[in-house]
């Protein structure tokens, strides 16, 4: 037990005092939310500030409403003005200062004037690039004439569709006033019916499944990273000792057994810890968050889940964390150097995908005979039987008899990978051929 | 420790991988407060007798018995181990890496941290206390891997090529700190190719060579029973008469010296007198005994 214990410290306090550690842990969080703000923000960036948008409605009553429409679709902020780009015109609107950032509106409706000279004009203001387009709408345009709009190189490609969209529902909206229907009226009519999922299960139990299907995601996301962060550090840690040649003082000193598990169970405290790490970093960014969006009176909650989910989870995560690692831990065995083992490792990465696709048809028809005998595999069982817990918790023998077959499996492997480990580490220089092996577990 | 006590006693042990034997029934006993010479000729299955001996791998067929036990992990405890392939933890501190070897061998801390700053004081090391080993020269490294295998005070030290790849200095240093281990009443083997190493530091030997023993015993004894063959001569003018003579079946020619080994049943008088019948001036004639390199050459290429 001494033994056993000093492996697992020199593996976890070599590690977690490492420099690759510490800058892992504070980079990936980091890289991770550069990878969802940055997208976010570079989306948001206007370089031009808003879109200036001259309107000229020939059928004098829209104008109003269709600025209200495209502020209502947006709805957000409201900008500070633009610039007049048609001051001269007569019979111009004062500007209205409460439209989305991205468009500011002009209606430059002028009844005096012909159509052909306001468009030479606007025409002139967008090479002069004092406007970045300009919508004609036309008169007859409830009766089904074509509304056009004219845009220079510098507006937002994504304009037209939003005075599309604006557009539509002005023209819908006019043309129940002109059939005598209140648009309020249809507006409440047209309000889309929510459709709350609720899965009864067999026992009765009401549950909320999304919330369910999230987790078990959010298990299958989280194994995979730590396999992938992790698996390469098994691997290293197993090659460590036939590189730095100094396997055969560790085997004269304890059993392969016993090192074989030390290394797994230090490592995985590695992987722990730093998860811990992330994990709180991301509960309380999570808990700011919803404390933000709740003083603004959106009201966010942490999905509820039983109890025993989070004890099934803990579970499955460590069944999979552990199923993954030996698989590692084996390839480690048997290759002499790192790259090899990369290369070997290959198909690990491979049954870990596969494993995420059984996600959809188990989440389907978690009571199915497949669904059954795949939450059984050890290598799929930490996905699959989640998923099966999460929306229909089958019997407890099934969930039992997977969690058993699966820490076999574990058992087994570390077995097998530290009766490999032992003979390989004889052969320094030279990587095992399957006869080899197959001979080597029969001593 | 009682003279006559047997620490390690191999009976009639094989060790085979796949088609090819490594060590073929081999018997032999270790006394107790000696220093053992395994030696024989590379590939000759010593490494593959001592991971018997260590219980890394264990025997096909025979037993073997350390302290008067039946080896078993508990015993692994009471044996330092310092192999041929050797290395430390490249990233780790020395005095971590000492700590962890001796927590794998079940030494109290209080009692490691003691025994870790006399060795480093007394191998010259004490400055490099928490540097990491790769920043460490090669012998410096095997310094700290030999401290590494005496760090739990065994009384079974195994040390194979011990002095390989070490200057003179280092290598006096490591011979002192194995003489003390042996005044200390430790069983030490030594494992090793370099003949003249051997004789100066066993009491006795065996000498494997294709997995099987063909010679052992005191090295006193080995060296007698190969009797009085061997002549150191210093002469002048013989004029090729060495390399002719029936007499002779090998002549070795040292700085000062010239060794020369009789055939069988020649007669050594028979010698000196065809030298001085051919006018060389002899001013030295000795009989001596056999070096081990020459009992090594002659058992190995007697067994090709």
């Amino acid at each position: 037990m001494r033994k056993f214990v000093a492996v697992v410290k020199r593996e976890y306090l070599q590690r977690v005092r490492s420099r690759m550690f510490i800058v892992t842990t504070i980079l990936l969080p980091m890289m991770m939310s550069l990878f969802g703000i940055v997208p976010a923000l570079v989306l948001s960036i206007n370089a031009g500030g808003a879109s200036r948008i001259a309107v000229v409605d020939q059928t004098g009553k829209l104008y109003s409403r269709f600025q209200s429409a495209l502020v209502e679709e947006e709805g957000i902020e409201t900008s500070s003005g633009m610039p007049n780009p048609v001051r001269n015109l007569p019979g111009v609107t004062p500007p209205r200062t409460d439209l989305p950032n991205e468009v500011a509106i002009r209606n430059v409706s002028a009844p005096s004037r012909s159509i052909d000279e306001l468009k030479s004009e606007l025409d002139q203001q967008l090479r002069n690039k004092e406007i970045d387009g300009y919508l004609l709408i036309p008169p007859d345009i409830i009766e089904g004439g074509k509304a056009r709009f004219f845009r220079g190189n510098s507006s937002d490609f994504f304009i037209s569709r939003r005075l599309r969209n604006a557009l539509t529902r002005t023209v819908r909206e006019q043309r129940l006033i002109e059939a005598h229907v209140d648009p309020a009226i249809v507006r409440e009519l047209d309000e889309p019916v929510d459709l709350v999922a609720t899965r009864v299960s067999t026992t009765g139990e009401v549950r909320d499944s999304a919330a369910g299907l999230a987790f078990v995601f959010g298990i299958g996301l989280i194994m995979y990273i730590s396999v992938l962060l992790y698996g390469q550090v098994i691997l290293g840690a197993v090659i460590e000792e036939k590189e730095t040649r100094i396997a055969e003082i560790l085997f004269s000193s304890a059993k392969p057994f016993t090192l074989m598990i030390g290394k797994l169970v230090g490592v995985s405290f590695v992987a722990l810890t730093q998860l811990a790490i992330w994990g709180i970093a991301v509960a309380s960014l999570g808990a700011y968050g919803i404390s933000v969006l709740a003083s603004r009176g959106m009201p966010a909650t942490i999905p509820r889940l039983p109890v025993v989910f989070y004890i099934y989870f803990v579970l499955f995560f460590l069944l999979g964390y552990y199923v993954y690692s030996t698989l590692y831990a084996l390839v480690g065995s048997i290759v002499t150097t790192a790259q090899e083992g990369g290369q070997l490792a290959m198909p690990i990465i491979l049954l870990l995908a596969v494993g995420f696709y059984l996600f959809l048809p188990v989440s389907r028809n978690p009571d199915s005979t497949f669904a059954f005998w795949v939450s059984l595999v050890p290598f799929f069982a930490p996905i699959t039987m989640m998923m099966r817990i999460v929306t229909q918790t089958p019997p407890l023998w099934q969930i039992a008899l997977s969690l058993g077959i699966g820490f076999s499996t574990i058992l087994l492997f570390t077995w097998l990978s530290s009766k490999i480990y032992r003979i390989g580490m004889l052969m320094y220089g030279k990587r095992a051929t399957i006869p080899e092996i197959v001979r080597w577990l029969k001593e | 420790m009682v003279e006559n006590q047997i620490t390690v006693r191999l009976d009639r042990v094989s060790k085979r991988f796949g088609d090819f034997t490594a060590v073929d029934d081999l018997t032999l006993e270790v006394r107790a407060g000696r220093v053992f010479g395994l030696l024989g000729p590379n590939g000759a299955g010593k490494t593959t007798t001592i991971r018997m001996i260590v219980n890394i791998n264990s025997p096909d067929a025979g037993t073997i018995e350390l302290f008067g036990k039946r080896i078993d992990p508990q015993l692994q405890d009471r044996v330092g181990y310092l192999p041929e392939e050797r290395g430390l933890y490249k990233r780790m501190k020395i005095v971590d890496q000492l700590r962890f070897f001796a927590e794998l061998k079940n030494v109290p801390r209080v009692v490691s941290e003691k025994r870790i700053d006399e060795w480093l004081e007394r191998l010259k090391l004490t400055e490099w206390k928490h540097k990491r080993s790769r920043e460490l020269s090669k012998g410096m490294q095997q310094k700290v891997q030999f401290i590494g295998s005496v760090i739990h005070d065994p009384d079974l030290l195994i040390l194979d090529e011990p002095f390989s790849g070490l200057d003179p200095l280092n290598v006096s240093l490591l011979k002192e700190a194995v003489a003390d281990l042996k005044r200390a009443g430790k069983t030490i083997i030594f494992s090793t190719h370099l003949m003249e190493t051997a004789e100066k530091l066993c009491d006795d030997i065996c000498l494997l060579n294709k997995s099987k023993k063909i010679l052992e015993g005191s090295l006193r004894q080995v060296k007698s029973s190969f009797g009085l063959n061997t002549v150191a001569l210093r002469v002048v003018g013989e004029n090729g008469l060495l390399n002719q003579s029936n007499l002779i079946s090998k002549v070795e020619h040292h700085s000062d010296e010239t060794e020369v080994l009789l055939r069988e049943n020649a007669d050594p008088q028979e010698l000196l007198k065809q030298l001085i019948d051919s006018g060389a001036v002899v001013t030295k004639f000795e009989m001596i005994e056999p070096s081990l390199h020459n009992i090594f050459i002659e058992k190995v290429s007697e067994a090709q």
